[in-house]
Formats: structure tokens, C-alpha cells, sequence
């Protein structure tokens, strides 16, 4: 057993990480999109100017307990599973709490942070704030299925639930998952088009439509510690689908490679796409999603 | 004279006594009402020994009492549910009619299903069974409103469920001589395989009506929601379990034995899984916070059912750890939208909101409530799912992981509704006078949303009396494999270690909730929820700004196609033909003396005719 200041120290190291990570590829997504458009757009680090900003500003005005206790539960999903999933290979970055938790239960500690964020969200009274949230909860159930037969067909396939099992499997193999399961692959990643919430599934947010959504009535402190939140989130899932499909990665610099072509393709897909309405990104996930969920399935049972 | 006896004369005595009481003393008659759940149930936890029987022989009928272990685990659903709610109930019944008549129904289906529990023959569990129907049902027409509608509906239900049990125990004895569960059980493996079929098949609609298994569910939303809330509390979380300990004791100690079983549980866990994703959709689709739960409770105990009919040891330990986990926290639920309701005088999401400040403590505890419902880690709703989820993955029904895992996904929706419709969003000058209801209500129900939160840490406290209650019909120890104290585990050896994952989440939490806390509380001024930016333009006061009506509208229209097809309709077609039938025999019993007279005539002539062809 490690003492307790070395855990709390690697948790530490682990989180700036993320941070680090999460704020870049968001300011590079930003970059790609302004060229993408012909814009020059803001520079690569602008993200965390707006996160100093953010933070040294003082706050006037609250709506009472639930709207503090909103990002607080956020981060308990983003910094929480982050502790689940190893960083590298072998256990070669601080190894968290990453034994002690299962797939199930990441799927599980995922959703808590949007229901958190929906009730704090809930309180600033904002309707606007109100139609984001049953529109954001509305698609979660959309994805949560395609994402989770991916899974599922994991689990089957290597008669394991646990992440760590996942990934000793494949370096095990030699084959990456991607490989080996294919279908489950290609649902997991139609799910994450809804899940990182770029165009054509941004109706979350939804700008000009529904004034920023949940995250309208936030300033200063509140925004700054969703926007942290939402940087170390979108690491998390990122590094969870290098872990799950493209077989971890061995040191740090190949991480940032994997994880940043995975990014590449919902935001990619996000710029040639225009806004679904709700019920038409919901059935989306229930169609070709669905299938290849299937398909994933009965390959894995066959296999 | 034996502890059992005293118990039940108590409960018997005491319902009788707390409703004359009322004729000559309020508090008097409350104190009554409260001890007469209270002494028992401290009775039966301090002097009644599980495994320990009595015999008794009434009218011929050989009777045999006492509890199992496998009966104790839903003793302590009945008992500690009944026990806390019953202070919930002085509080909420003050200041009603009818408060005697609502006391002796209470009283009383505690007592029976306490019965049902210590009954080991049929006769007397028949007996509880109906004693427990016939009070829920003047429970559910309490009110007094939609009784032909409702109050109808459940009887009928409940009467078909109660025939068929009854038939199923006529047809058992028939062939053992005997009404001891017991002699069925092990003489059941021998029996041909019709009554292989016909027993179980009698037996699980008895016990599906009342854990409101699809299709046999349509009495639920409307019984539960005609309730007073604090009779639902006992009616979801403790009522609706005895359904789920006769189907154990039908799925595991009958079909378990004989070779068709195998196809008989597949089709019970489909059913349940169905029934869990219907009744989330529909309670998605509720406005009344009552109705809501009342979809609600069937869609859990649609997992509950599936757990059950796969049957392996993870998915039994999943299923009974959900009926203690569902008592509380649906317990919990129904009694804040008591509390709301008495405080408001409604329980509409579309007429009251934001509540938060007003009501905080009910906020605080249907908060707690809502996370364990949802099941979401660390709270003890995830136990209970994750266990289900795994023992369904390792016994391969990978289509059902989806089913169940949709509708739990689902679920948030109608959890988020909840909280907002009630708490959150716009506050309305309609209820600026509401205040936070009485302590004797608010207390119980924090203790029972307590209750969800150290079973999230520590599910061993729990789990080792089911894994008791298990071994006692017939599984193996379960500790160790699939549990410690705090730590769960799947077949496949991957676990979850909550202590530490407890401790993780709240470090997290506090730290940044004390983060957005510390000087904002001094520093910042309270602003109402009309103080918002909304496109630019601060509202004014006299804009509505609130949103509850058509709430989760763009989802509905999703799944529209799946919720088109009511299983009411059917019922509703079912009923009409049967009533087009008996419109036809009324048509020949009209009552009409002379209509009579002509077919005594007719038939006279009848005879005379057939008197000369055939004798004469």
C-alpha cells in the first residue's frame, strides 16, 4: 500500500494533465474550425487566458445552494473517472484508483456529472438553461446504447469488465481492438459523435438557438470550473477510447498522437454538419449506431 | 402463549382498538396507532427466531407459522418501512376525515403481509394474502374520487391474481393431500408435466398482479397515485415485494427443479425487462408527480422480476438487494410528494415550482433519493444495478444488459423531471407562502434516504442477511465470491471497490463545492430566479418564464411508435366484449316476471314435446 500523500500527489499530477491536454485540444479545435471557415481565429492557448480570466474575476450575484452544488457534482464525474482509467500502458503512469472500479461502473459514474450540472443548471431558473437539459438528456439516452453494446461486446469477447483486463488483453494479443472487433469499434465511435456534442448533435448548447443552454447564468468561478470540468471530460473519454480500441498507449507523446486523431473525427464531422433537431439526433443513435451494436454483438458471441 | 401468536393479536387488537380510540381522543388514538406498529415489530425482531415453527390446527386445516430466513429479509422491508412510516402518517393524516378507517387499514396490512411472511401453509397464507388486498384496497378508494374507474380496476386485478392463486393451492392439494409449502416443493419434481406448467403459471399470475409484472400492470399507476401518499410509501415499497417473495419462491424452489424451467425463466426475465422499459417510457411521459413514481415503481420492479428469473446467485442477490434498496428510496419519494402535496395542495409538476428554498429538507432527501433511483455511484442504487448488469452479462442475456440499461438511462429523464418540477426552476409568487413541512414528516423521510447512502458504502451490512435468506433456499455462499463488506465483485473476478471510491467522490465534491462556496456566500447577494439574462433582456416581473409544460417533448416524439400501443386498450377491448356478452344475458334475465313465466312455459312445451317424440 502507497502512503496516502504519494496517491494524492499522483491524483494531483494527473488531473493538471488532463487539464493541460483538454484546454489545448480545445483551443486547437477552435484553430482548425477558424480555418476551416477561413477565419484566423484565436490562438492555440487562448482557452486558458479565458480560464485565468475566468477564475480571477469576482462573483456578485448566486441563485442559491443547488446552483454551487452543480459544477461541484460536474467535477466529481470528470476528475472521478479520470482516477478509473489508466494513463499508459502497464501501469506506467500513476496508476489512481484504477483497480478498483469496472466498465459498468464508469458508465455509470459518466452520467452523474450531466444530471449534476442539468440540477444546478435547474436553479438559476433560466428556461433556456431547462430546454438544454432535457434536450442534453434526451440524446445521452440516444448514444448510452450504441456505446454501451460496444461495450458489452467487449466484455463478451474478452470475458472481462474491468478496463485494465481490456487493455492486458490486447498487448497480451498484439492486436488492438480495433482490429479484433471492428463493429464494436465503429458503434463506440458513432456514439461519441453525440457525446463530445459537435454539430450536427451540439443542440445542447445549441448557440444563437438557446443562448449557451445549461451554461447561461455562469460566470467567473461557476464557468471557470465547468470549462475545467468539461477539458478534463473530454481527455478522459478520449484517453478511455485509446485504452479500449487502440491498445493504450506506451508513453506520453504517443498518447497525444492517438487521443488527437480520435478527436479529429467528431470535430471534424461537426464542421460540414448543420444542428439536428432533438428527436431526429435521437433516432440517429437508434439507426446505423444500433445495427453496428448488433453486429458487434453477435460477433463477439460467434468469435 | 407464543410470540407469533402475541404479534398478530396485537397488530389484530391494535387496528380495532386505534380506531374507537378516535372516538374519544386524537393524540390518544395516534399514540395507539404508532405502538401497535411499533411493539410488534420490536417483538419480532428481539423474540421470534428465523427456522423456528409452530403448529396449529384450525377447522380441520393443519396450519404451520414462523419465519424463514429467506422471510426475514422482507420481514425487515415490511416492519422498518411500516415502523417509519407510520410516524410519517400521524403528521400527514392531521386534520383529515377518516383518519380512524386509515389507521385500521395501515395497521392491518402490516400486519398481514407479516402474515404472509410467517405463513409456511397455504391456507393461512391465502388468508393474509386476502386480508392485505382487501385493506390495500379500501386504501386505494380512500379518497373517494375515481373509485369505479380505479378502485375497480385493482379489485378486479387483484381478484383475478387471488382465483388463480387459490386454484393453483386447490390443484396442489388435490395431488399432496397437504397445504404445507414444504410438501409441494419436494413433491413438485415428481408431478406430470402439465402441473409442471399449470402450478407455476396459477401461482406467478397471483404473485404478478401484485408486483405489477406487464401485462398484469394496468391497476398500478392509477391504485398507487388514489392513495394517500403515506399508505404508497408502504404500498410500493413494502406491498409490491410479497409479489416478488412468492415469485422467488416459485422461480427458485419450483421451476428450478424440473427440466423445462430453463425456457419458463426466460420468458419471466423478458417480461420483467419489458416491463422495465415500458414503464420508464411512460413515466417519462407522466405530469403528476404521483403517477410518475407509480410508472416508476413498476419499471424497478421490472428489474427486480428479471433478476428473479435469471436466478443465478449474483442476479438473486441483485434482485432482494434492489427490493430493500427500492422500499427506501421510493419510500423516501412518495412520501416528499406527500409532504409537497399537503404543504401545496397539489402535486402537478405543470402547477407548483421551485420549491428549493422553500422546502429544503424534502429537497435535500428526494435529492438522495432520486441519485440511488438513478443509480449513480456511491449511493446504494448502483449496487444493486451493477450487480444486475454483471450476473446478466455472465449468463450471456446480452440483449437484456441493453433493455435494462435503456431504461435506467431512461430513467434520469423522469428523475430529472422530478427534481426540477418540483424544486428548481422559476419560483412563482403562487407559493412564496409555502413552508417546509412538519419535522415528524421530514425526519423519516431523511432516514430512510440515509439508509440509501450507507448501503452505497457498506452493502455487506445488508447483503449478509440475504445471502442467509439464500443459502436457506438452496443457493451457495455468496460472501467472498460476489461480496465483502465493501467490496462487490462478478463471476469473472472484476470488482468494485466502493470505500475508497466513497471517499474519492466526496474529497472531490467538498473540495469544490467549498471552492464555489466559500466566498461567495459572504460576498454575493441572493438574486430571484426573475433576475436572468434571457437573450439580452432582464424579464419582468410580471413575464412567466416557467417551463413544465411538454417537458421531455422532443424525446416522447422519439419513441413515439413504442408507446402507441397501451396495453390498456386491450383490457379496455376485452371488457367491452365481456360486457357485450353479459349485455346478451340480460337480454334472457331481464328480470321481468313475465318474462319468466314464458320461459317456464316454453320449456313445459319443450318437454311435452320431447315427452311425445321420444317416450310417447
Amino acid at each position: 500500500m502507497e502512503p496516502i500523500l504519494y496517491k494524492v500527489f499522483g491524483a494531483v499530477v494527473t488531473i493538471i494533465l488532463a487539464f493541460v491536454v483538454g484546454m489545448t485540444y480545445m483551443g486547437l479545435s477552435r484553430k482548425i474550425t477558424a480555418r476551416v471557415q477561413n477565419r484566423v481565429g484565436p490562438p492555440v492557448y487562448q482557452n486558458f487566458l479565458d480560464a485565468l480570466k475566468l477564475i480571477s474575476k469576482k462573483t456578485a450575484i448566486h441563485h442559491g445552494i443547488m446552483q454551487m452544488m452543480g459544477p461541484a457534482f460536474f467535477m466529481v464525474t470528470s476528475i472521478g473517472s479520470l482516477m478509473f482509467i489508466p494513463v499508459l500502458n502497464d501501469g506506467r503512469f500513476f496508476s489512481n484508483l484504477n483497480f478498483e472500479g469496472d466498465l459498468v461502473f464508469l458508465l455509470y459514474l459518466m452520467v452523474f456529472g450531466p444530471l449534476g450540472m442539468a440540477l444546478g443548471a435547474g436553479q438559476t431558473g433560466n428556461p433556456n438553461s431547462a430546454i438544454g437539459v432535457t434536450r442534453g438528456l434526451s440524446q445521452m439516452v440516444g448514444f448510452e446504447i450504441p456505446w454501451v453494446m460496444a461495450l458489452v461486446a467487449l466484455m463478451i469477447q474478452y470475458d472481462t469488465t474491468s478496463i485494465v483486463g481490456l487493455m492486458e488483453a490486447q498487448s497480451a494479443s498484439g492486436t488492438w481492438l480495433v482490429f479484433s472487433s471492428p463493429f464494436a469499434f465503429i458503434a463506440a465511435v458513432l456514439a461519441m459523435l453525440g457525446m463530445f456534442r459537435y454539430s450536427p448533435f451540439d443542440i445542447v448548447g445549441a448557440p444563437t438557438e438557446l443562448a449557451s443552454g445549461p451554461v447561461a447564468e455562469n460566470g467567473g468561478k461557476y464557468l471557470f470550473t465547468m470549462m475545467s470540468s468539461n477539458s478534463i471530460f473530454a481527455f478522459v473519454k478520449l484517453t478511455l477510447y485509446v485504452d479500449l480500441f487502440l491498445g493504450g498507449a506506451d508513453n506520453l507523446i504517443e498518447l497525444l498522437i492517438k487521443t488527437f486523431a480520435i478527436y479529429l473525427i467528431p470535430m471534424l464531422y461537426g464542421l460540414v454538419s448543420p444542428r439536428y433537431r432533438t428527436e431526429q439526433a435521437v433516432r440517429y443513435f437508434w439507426g446505423w449506431p444500433l445495427f453496428f451494436g448488433f453486429l458487434a454483438i453477435m460477433y463477439a458471441v460467434v468469435f | 402463549m407464543e410470540m407469533i401468536h402475541l404479534i398478530l393479536i396485537i397488530f389484530l387488537g391494535g387496528a380495532v382498538l386505534t380506531y374507537f380510540a378516535g372516538k374519544v381522543n386524537d393524540i390518544l388514538r395516534d399514540a395507539l396507532f404508532i405502538l401497535s406498529i411499533l411493539v410488534p415489530a420490536i417483538l419480532f425482531f428481539t423474540n421470534v427466531n428465523p427456522e423456528s415453527y409452530i403448529d396449529l390446527s384450525i377447522a380441520g386445516f393443519n396450519m404451520k407459522w414462523g419465519i424463514t430466513h429467506f422471510g426475514w429479509i422482507f420481514s425487515l422491508i415490511v416492519l422498518g418501512l411500516g415502523v417509519i412510516v407510520s410516524f410519517y402518517a400521524v403528521s400527514f393524516m392531521k386534520g383529515r376525515d377518516k383518519v380512524g378507517s386509515f389507521y385500521f387499514n395501515f395497521i392491518l396490512s402490516i400486519g398481514a403481509m407479516l402474515g404472509i411472511l410467517l405463513s409456511q401453509d397455504f391456507v393461512s397464507f391465502f388468508i393474509f394474502w386476502e386480508i392485505m388486498t382487501w385493506s390495500s384496497y379500501l386504501m386505494v378508494v380512500y379518497n373517494g374520487n375515481q373509485v369505479q374507474k380505479i378502485g375497480i380496476k385493482y379489485f378486479v386485478f387483484s381478484a383475478v391474481g387471488a382465483y388463480a392463486m387459490l386454484m393453483a393451492i386447490v390443484i396442489t392439494h388435490s395431488i399432496t393431500g397437504s397445504f404445507l409449502i414444504t410438501d409441494l416443493i419436494a413433491v413438485f419434481p415428481q408431478l406430470s408435466n402439465q402441473m409442471h406448467i399449470l402450478i407455476p403459471i396459477l401461482f406467478l399470475i397471483g404473485f404478478g398482479v401484485k408486483s405489477a409484472m406487464m401485462p398484469l400492470h394496468v391497476w398500478a399507476p392509477g391504485a398507487y397515485s388514489n392513495t394517500p401518499m403515506a399508505y404508497t410509501s408502504v404500498f410500493s415499497g413494502a406491498l409490491s415485494k410479497m409479489g416478488v417473495y412468492g415469485m422467488v419462491l416459485i422461480m427458485i424452489t419450483l421451476i428450478s427443479h424440473i427440466p423445462e424451467g430453463h425456457w419458463f425463466r426466460e420468458v419471466i426475465a423478458w417480461m420483467g425487462a419489458f416491463t422495465a422499459v415500458l414503464g420508464t417510457l411512460w413515466a417519462v411521459a407522466q405530469d403528476d408527480a404521483k403517477k410518475l413514481l407509480a410508472y416508476s415503481s413498476v419499471a424497478q420492479l421490472g428489474y427486480i422480476i428479471t433478476g428473479v428469473a435469471i436466478g443465478t446467485e449474483l442476479a438473486m442477490l441483485s434482485a432482494l438487494f434492489l427490493s430493500i434498496l427500492h422500499a427506501l428510496f421510493k419510500g423516501t419519494l412518495f412520501m416528499a410528494v406527500g409532504a409537497i402535496e399537503k404543504q401545496t395542495g397539489t402535486s402537478n409538476f405543470t402547477e407548483v415550482s421551485g420549491l428549493i428554498r422553500k422546502m429544503p429538507w424534502t429537497f435535500l432527501a428526494s435529492l438522495m433519493a432520486i441519485i440511488a433511483l438513478a443509480g449513480i455511484p456511491p449511493l446504494g442504487g448502483f449496487v444493486g444495478k451493477w450487480m444486475l448488469y454483471e450476473s446478466l452479462i455472465n449468463s450471456n442475456h446480452y440483449i437484456l444488459v441493453i433493455m435494462i440499461f435503456f431504461s435506467s438511462t431512461a430513467a434520469f429523464l423522469y428523475c430529472y423531471k422530478f427534481l426540477f418540477g418540483f424544486f428548481l426552476g422559476q419560483e412563482e409568487k403562487e407559493w412564496a407562502h409555502v413552508k417546509e413541512a412538519p419535522a415528524l414528516m421530514v425526519v423519516p423521510m431523511i432516514i430512510l434516504a440515509a439508509g440509501t447512502f450507507i448501503l452505497g458504502a457498506y452493502p455487506g451490512l445488508i447483503l449478509s442477511p440475504i445471502d442467509a435468506g439464500m443459502q436457506a433456499i438452496g443457493f451457495e455462499a455468496t460472501q467472498g465470491h460476489y461480496w465483502e463488506m465493501s467490496v462487490i465483485l462478478n463471476q469473472w473476478g472484476d470488482q468494485v471497490v466502493l470505500q475508497p471510491i466513497v471517499y474519492a467522490i466526496f474529497a472531490i465534491f467538498l473540495f469544490f463545492f467549498l471552492f464555489l462556496f466559500f466566498k461567495s456566500r459572504k460576498n454575493t447577494r441572493y438574486v430571484t430566479t426573475k433576475d436572468i439574462s434571457s437573450s439580452g433582456e432582464v424579464p419582468l416581473e410580471h413575464e412567466n418564464l416557467t417551463f413544465s409544460q411538454n417537458f421531455f417533448q422532443p424525446f416522447l416524439r422519439a419513441v413515439e411508435p413504442v408507446m402507441r400501443r397501451q396495453i390498456d386498450k386491450y383490457y379496455n377491448e376485452f371488457g367491452r366484449g365481456l360486457e357485450a356478452i353479459f349485455d346478451f344475458g340480460r337480454r334472457i334475465y331481464t328480470g321481468n316476471g313475465q318474462t319468466y313465466a314464458i320461459y317456464v312455459i316454453i320449456f313445459v312445451i319443450i318437454l311435452l314435446f320431447f315427452k311425445n317424440n321420444l317416450f310417447g
